[in-house]
């Protein structure tokens, strides 16, 4: 409903259509089709733009992590908390649907989450197997609820 | 019909949220005397806080040095010109290629009048302010899926919506509902003040008359001569109002941030960090990375990289730091600090935004459509377009910023490659101005999660995260101290870091009076 061009996005997912790479896809989506994203596509959409395309992370006055290759991820729950609660400047993205920060990051949905987090511990040179599931990241600790008043 | 319009007020809500509304807490200059004989002070970042704290410290006759990563002044106070080269993290360079006097602010682009310590530099260093129009009533509020798409004047909005509601309530007032709560001489008062607040008739109607189109506008406007006789122009009906959702663009001006009269800096909001930069000379070092922070019991030494070289670290050393480092990379940084501060370092997510600058061959958007300055606003990705609030009528080409975007769709267009951001900008901005794609020249899109120097727009707080680690961030530590709009609560704001830079740097004097001078 938000717009003509997020119309097709339901649509193209509707029909089993994959988003494809990033670089190629002309859509945007938003709070009402975020939940359609699966892990890729939620990597494409919103990691890469830190973490870059494959995971190859990026260094300036400070390092945005290399995902490639990452020790780190042996531990799943070390990526689910991360995405969970964010990490130093990094956004949480497991706030409650419709809370928040405001202007701040969306909300993925508890198998959203381990879906992600299954694309990134089995991509970029990393083959860590064991699937996580939404029921697992549900046990994790949250961000509170963080109720915003008008301005 | 709520869900419809639920997108659209979210989204407007959201477009309000980089406003923190709270009055500055500048008070006049500050006052540093006694600094004791020979004490130094090293600060870490050459944005506003950096600056502002060099500047009075050194005039304090503290023996200051500034570090300072990027290779010009100013930090997030910045401003894209042509012939500026801009290499964003991943590697991905942009070459600005705009004309002579044209730029656009990637950062920060406008000052409050309220922000009371920005106006006092701005003055002190002799910097000219024009007007910003955060308002402008014959710009645009735009839904793509109301009134077919076609962008709605500002002027036209705001008058049927405060029409309608006027008319709605004089009704309600006159058929005796308000009895309970105004009394009959205040429903007296009332009337008249709806008859005169919503332009209504005698009949307290909003109709198509000389009245509301003194408001919104005439179907053809009056003139002299012959040809004079106005025509009025037909109100959009109540229920086209309320279902487009553009209602909710009407207070855009209305919160204290964005309350009239606003400035921009002549020539660029990075014109400040320029002239700073001038006062202080030497002091500032440029090209300096800062891979160490480390206090003992007699002062603080940073260990930093020439960017430009791959010489071996070099070491600062001064009796106190400043440290205006932005939170995500000063979280990266080794620092010997207690649990509370290094907590509070990293407890403050940085959140997206995006801005672009794209060159049109010619003004279309004053010669075609009449909007001198100001800001559209659009449920589109692009959210924001901003018109120049200078140069008006020159006949040449002009620079609009074509986008100001953040929350989920800011991270969006972070994730793609420049020259795929500035295509997608000019596609959607061609739903509102159809001169796009024959106008449109060159263009830049900065996005801030990739902004080497900040590694995001600014700092996010919530009442939680206030509650628990905001004392603890700007604390002094032994002998570091850090500020940045960060440590304020002007989140986002250049007044924030300017008040947190003479918060912190009043303490640490206190500190560095308290233990005298040196032996």
């Amino acid at each position: 409903m938000r717009n003509n061009l997020l119309g097709c996005a339901l649509l193209l997912l509707v029909g089993g259509v994959s988003l494809g790479a990033r670089a190629d896809s002309p859509l945007f989506t938003s709070r009402e089709t975020i939940s359609s994203l699966n892990g890729e596509q939620i990597y494409e959409h919103i990691c890469q733009g830190c973490h870059m395309p494959g995971g190859q992370g990026a260094t300036g006055a400070g390092a945005f992590p290399k995902l490639a290759a990452n020790k780190n991820f042996v531990s799943w729950r070390f990526v689910a908390l991360t995405v969970l609660d964010g990490r130093n400047g990094m956004p949480p993205f497991g706030y409650p649907e419709g809370q928040g920060m405001r202007s701040g990051p969306a909300h993925l949905t508890d198998a959203q989450i381990a879906d992600v987090v299954n694309y990134v511990r089995s991509h970029f040179g990393n083959a860590y197997k064991a699937e996580v599931t939404a029921k697992q990241i549900a046990a994790l600790p949250h961000p509170a609820a963080e109720l915003m008043g008008p301005q | 019909m709520i869900g419809a319009t639920a997108g659209s007020a979210a989204m407007y809500q959201a477009m309000n949220s980089l406003g923190f509304a709270g009055e500055s807490t500048y008070r006049g200059p500050i006052d540093l005397q006694g600094a004791p004989r020979g004490a130094s002070v090293l600060i870490l970042g050459a944005g506003m806080a950096g600056l502002t704290a060099a500047y009075e410290l050194r005039n304090a006759g503290y023996e200051v040095q500034l570090l300072e990563y990027n290779s010009r002044p100013g930090g997030r106070n910045w401003t894209l010109r042509g012939g500026d080269r801009y290499t964003e993290m991943g590697g991905q360079s942009q070459q600005c290629e705009f004309d002579k006097d044209l730029y656009i602010n990637p950062g920060p682009w406008r000052i409050p009048y309220h922000h009371h310590g920005m106006m006092h530099y701005t003055k002190l260093l002799g910097i000219p302010l024009e007007p910003f129009f955060q308002v402008n009533y014959n710009a645009y509020l735009h839904s793509s899926r109301a009134f077919g798409g076609k962008p709605q004047r500002y002027r036209e909005v705001k008058a049927d919506y405060q029409g309608h509601v006027a008319e709605l309530l004089a009704k309600a007032t006159r058929q005796n509902s308000l009895d309970a709560s105004v009394t009959k001489e205040d429903q007296e008062m009332l009337l008249e003040s709806l008859r005169q607040w919503g332009a209504l008739d005698n009949n307290y109607a909003y109709t198509a008359n000389g009245a509301s189109s003194d408001r919104r506008g005439y179907e053809k406007n009056p003139g002299g001569g012959l040809s004079a006789r106005p025509i009025p122009s037909k109100p959009l009906a109540l229920h086209d109002v309320l279902d487009s959702g553009l209602w909710s663009g009407v207070a855009n001006g209305d919160t204290f941030d964005m309350q009239t009269s606003l400035f921009q800096p002549a020539g660029g909001m990075g014109r400040i960090g320029e002239a700073f930069a001038r006062e202080l000379g030497p002091v500032v070092r440029y090209n300096a990375k800062v891979t160490d922070i480390h206090q003992d019991e007699r002062g603080v030494s940073v260990t930093f990289t020439d960017t430009r070289e791959l010489g071996a670290p070099q070491t600062a050393r001064a009796d106190w730091c400043l440290c205006t480092i932005p939170l995500p990379i000063l979280a990266q940084i080794p620092m010997n600090v207690g649990q509370a501060m290094a907590s509070a370092i990293s407890a403050v997510p940085y959140a997206a935004a995006i801005k672009a600058g794209l060159q049109f061959k010619r003004r279309f958007w004053e010669e075609d459509e009449k909007i001198f300055g100001g800001i559209t606003y659009t449920d589109l990705p692009i959210m924001n377009i901003g018109y120049p609030n200078t140069g008006f009528q020159s006949g040449g080409k002009g620079v609009l910023l074509g986008a100001y975007v953040w929350g989920l769709r800011a991270m969006e267009f972070t994730a793609m490659q420049p020259p795929e951001r500035v295509k997608k900008i000019v596609d959607y901005g061609s739903q509102i101005h159809p001169q796009y794609h024959q106008e449109f020249e060159n263009g830049v899109a900065v996005a801030w999660h990739r902004v080497p120097f900040t590694m995001g727009c600014f700092g996010m707080w919530t009442s939680a995260t206030r509650e628990k680690h905001y004392d603890d961030l700007c604390q002094i530590d032994g002998r570091i101290a850090l500020a940045g709009e960060h440590a304020s609560f002007l989140g986002g704001w250049q007044e924030g870091a300017v008040t947190s830079a003479l918060d912190a740097i009043g303490r640490l004097h206190q500190h560095a009076v308290a233990q005298g001078e040196k032996a």
